[in-house]
């Protein structure tokens, strides 16, 4: 054996370090090819809304982006508009940003999405998608626009579109033979945060931090007095910035459930909720809240933290012997969905994204029916094309309601 | 009188109390429902005890008959009768412009925007010339649609700075072509952000005369306001298609296709390259 195939570990550690320092001293991204992110393919990133989200919302991307800049409404006095700002609009101002990821409160996802696809990025943006129904038409139509990427901060459904079982269902949902007589019944029990997410009715109002602009906070909504329940993740009690646990955790788990049965153009017609008159800005207890479809698929929310629980239907799931023989045959012979484009490779390949604006601001949608079945106290008929309810002009109040200027759809 | 502010104490009583935190945890929907309807029934004088319950925030405890009039206005809402709700919005109506705190004017102001009909917006329309109150009545009187137009339009030369924005932008949400010279004239005004809203309310009309004016100010040099003022321009190509005026819409697509030739821009000229192919396929 000749002395030179001797190495020792030491020798081998050192011989690697220096060839790994070698290799370090050209930067990855200009390297390219497999495993290696070429100049294509690195983008400059932006996080709006530095609250708890914020960070885990910018590394949900999955892209090499380099957070190039910060902004949050409670940095007053630290911005120095070069990596920390204060007002979102001074960032998408800013050529070198491709991707931005947005994880304020929800009352500013549609606007700041709005503006971002307008100046050209991308975006990411966190759960729930919108405050109200006609944000999210507005999203959609701005990624249609603009034919930027856009994708919603709830993942769940990638997964399930590689399920055998639930692409089996969306096959059976999505061939459109259980047009009117769809048995599927599907119940979300419990987990919904109802107590822990409700808004306090009795907050007297408090000094605003020298570090936090409460105007721009309170931007589209309306203009209250400060109070720190109101703002910093409870925000989501209130009727101003969010929904309640309903809104905020009815997306992760509705969004999944959403594509498995193929309503990702469509929304509930009929809407039905128990609960005790709710309170005019605090968001706080229900019982559940019945959504169907108009194939018969219904979808409910079962909060188990009021009243006596859901129990007017059982679960059941859409089944292939729910279709005659022949038509199980031709669903065994469809081919498997395309699969889900995830943000980073929409990124890249100009792809639409899973989670794209359209089928968000229908799973953001059934959150906002049930809220605002629970906000009127009355069984709600709704037109999924004009997204609008059919004969109830107050309802239609809550789908669009006026924003303070200088903000607007 | 006595008595009956005595009874509606004990009904405003049976509401729930905040728990330790401040939420309504224990709510009993049955005993809502009913000292609700149990106020309901007092008529004019109830209610306007009721309202005479309201404080300012931070000035003493109103969180029940808040609650209770809130709950009245939803209860309007799901009501048959007509001449119920026209009570109820008639009497909150006429408190406003009175002595009451401004912030219970408000409070009542954003009852109206639930329960409120055409009855109602005369008296919110001269809300829109306070300074404390204009933007919730705004806000009322677009939810509510009907009338809208005419008190926004009626409001605008009276007002400045942000009322004027306010003004200007809501007579964009409702469309209101009448408005059309005035927000031309807003087009040149000093404030960016009246100019930019005047030039949104423009667009979301569908003003065909305002397409040169519109790219024009679509040219700017300022980013933020150049994409501002080209988001306009988009919508207003939009609208223009939709009502079949084809020439200004591809004249429209034109200009932007064609001046967003940098690679910045690109998104643009690609928008309104597929925009001018859907026009000229109608």
């Amino acid at each position: 054996m000749q002395k030179t195939e001797k190495v020792t570990r030491r020798q081998f550690i050192k011989a690697s370090i220096g060839a790994a320092t070698a290799f370090t001293i050209v930067p990855r991204h200009v390297l390219g090819g497999p495993n290696h992110t070429p100049p294509s393919e690195t983008f400059g990133g932006a996080l709006i809304g530095c609250g708890g989200r914020g960070n885990g919302t910018f590394n949900a991307m999955g892209l090499e982006a380099k957070k190039l800049a910060i902004c949050d409404v409670k940095f007053v006095g630290r911005e120095d508009n070069k990596t920390i700002y204060k007002d979102f609009r001074r960032v998408l101002e800013r050529k070198d940003i491709d991707v931005v990821a947005i994880a304020t409160p929800p009352h500013w996802h549609a606007l700041i999405s709005i503006a971002a696809m307008e100046a050209g990025k991308d975006v990411l943006c966190e759960k729930p998608m919108t405050r109200f129904i006609a944000e999210g038409r507005a999203v959609a139509e701005a990624e249609k626009r603009y034919n930027r990427i856009f994708q919603v901060g709830t993942f769940g459904r990638f997964d399930r579109s590689r399920n055998p079982n639930d692409i089996l269902i969306h096959k059976i949902m999505a061939s459109g033979l259980l047009k009117k007589n769809c048995k599927g019944v599907h119940i979300k029990s419990g987990g919904l945060k109802v107590k822990e997410w409700s808004g306090m009715v009795n907050a007297q109002p408090q000094p605003i931090p020298k570090s936090l602009d409460w105007d721009f906070y309170c931007g589209p909504s309306p203009l209250r007095p400060y109070h720190p329940h109101r703002h910093g993740g409870t925000h989501r009690g209130y009727w101003d910035y969010e929904g309640g646990g309903l809104t905020d955790m009815g997306q992760h788990h509705y969004d999944p459930v959403q594509w498995v049965y193929a309503k990702d153009d469509t929304s509930p017609v009929e809407i039905e909720a128990y609960s005790p008159p709710a309170h005019q800005e605090a968001c706080g207890m229900w019982g559940w809240v019945e959504l169907k479809y108009a194939d018969g698929m219904t979808f409910v929310f079962d909060s188990r933290e009021w009243g006596e629980p859901y129990n007017r239907k059982q679960a059941r799931e859409v089944l292939l012997s729910d279709l005659s023989e022949e038509d199980q045959k031709n669903i065994k012979e469809m081919p498997d969905p395309e699969p889900l484009v995830s943000f980073a490779e929409a990124v890249k390949t100009r792809k639409r994204a899973g989670g794209n604006a359209d089928a968000a601001n229908r799973s953001a949608t059934l959150m906002h029916l049930a809220n605002i079945a629970i906000r009127t106290g009355r069984k709600l008929r709704y037109d999924p094309v004009k997204e609008q309810f059919i004969g109830d002009e107050e309802a239609n109040r809550l789908v669009n309601p006026p924003m303070r200027a200088p903000w607007h759809l | 009188m006595a008595k009956q502010s005595s009874a509606l104490a004990e009904l405003i009583n049976r509401l729930p109390d905040p728990d330790e935190r401040g939420l309504l945890s224990n709510i009993d929907k049955e005993t809502v429902d009913s000292a609700v309807s149990q106020i309901n029934e007092g008529g004019r004088k109830s209610l306007r005890a009721l309202i005479g319950m309201l404080v300012e925030p931070g000035r003493g405890d109103d969180v029940k008959p808040r609650y209770a009039l809130h709950c009245l206005a939803v209860q309007m809402c799901n009501s048959d009768e007509e001449k119920s709700r026209r009570v109820f919005t008639r009497t909150l109506a006429m408190q406003l412009g009175g002595d009451k705190p401004k912030a219970v004017q408000k409070y009542l102001i954003r009852q109206l925007q639930v329960a409120g009909g055409k009855e109602v917006v005369p008296a919110l329309g001269k809300m829109l010339e306070d300074e404390e109150l204009y933007e919730p009545a705004a806000q009322a009187i677009v939810a509510i649609g009907d009338g809208a137009a005419e008190q926004l339009r009626n409001a605008l030369p009276k007002v400045k700075g942000k009322m004027k924005l306010t003004i200007i932008q809501n007579l964009g949400v409702v469309r209101d072509a009448k408005s059309v010279d005035a927000l031309k004239k807003a087009l040149g005004n000093d404030d960016r952000e009246i100019r930019l809203a005047a030039g949104w309310a423009l667009a979301n009309i569908g003003d065909a005369g305002s397409v040169d004016l519109l790219l024009k100010a679509a040219d700017a040099e300022g980013i933020y306001e150049r994409a501002t003022a080209t988001k306009a321009c988009l919508l207003l190509a939009e609208r223009l298609l939709e009502a079949g005026k084809k020439e200004p819409t591809v004249k429209i697509y034109t200009h932007l296709r064609d001046t967003r030739s940098g690679p910045d821009e690109a998104y643009i000229s690609d928008a309104a390259e597929k925009g001018l192919a859907s026009a000229n396929k109608r």
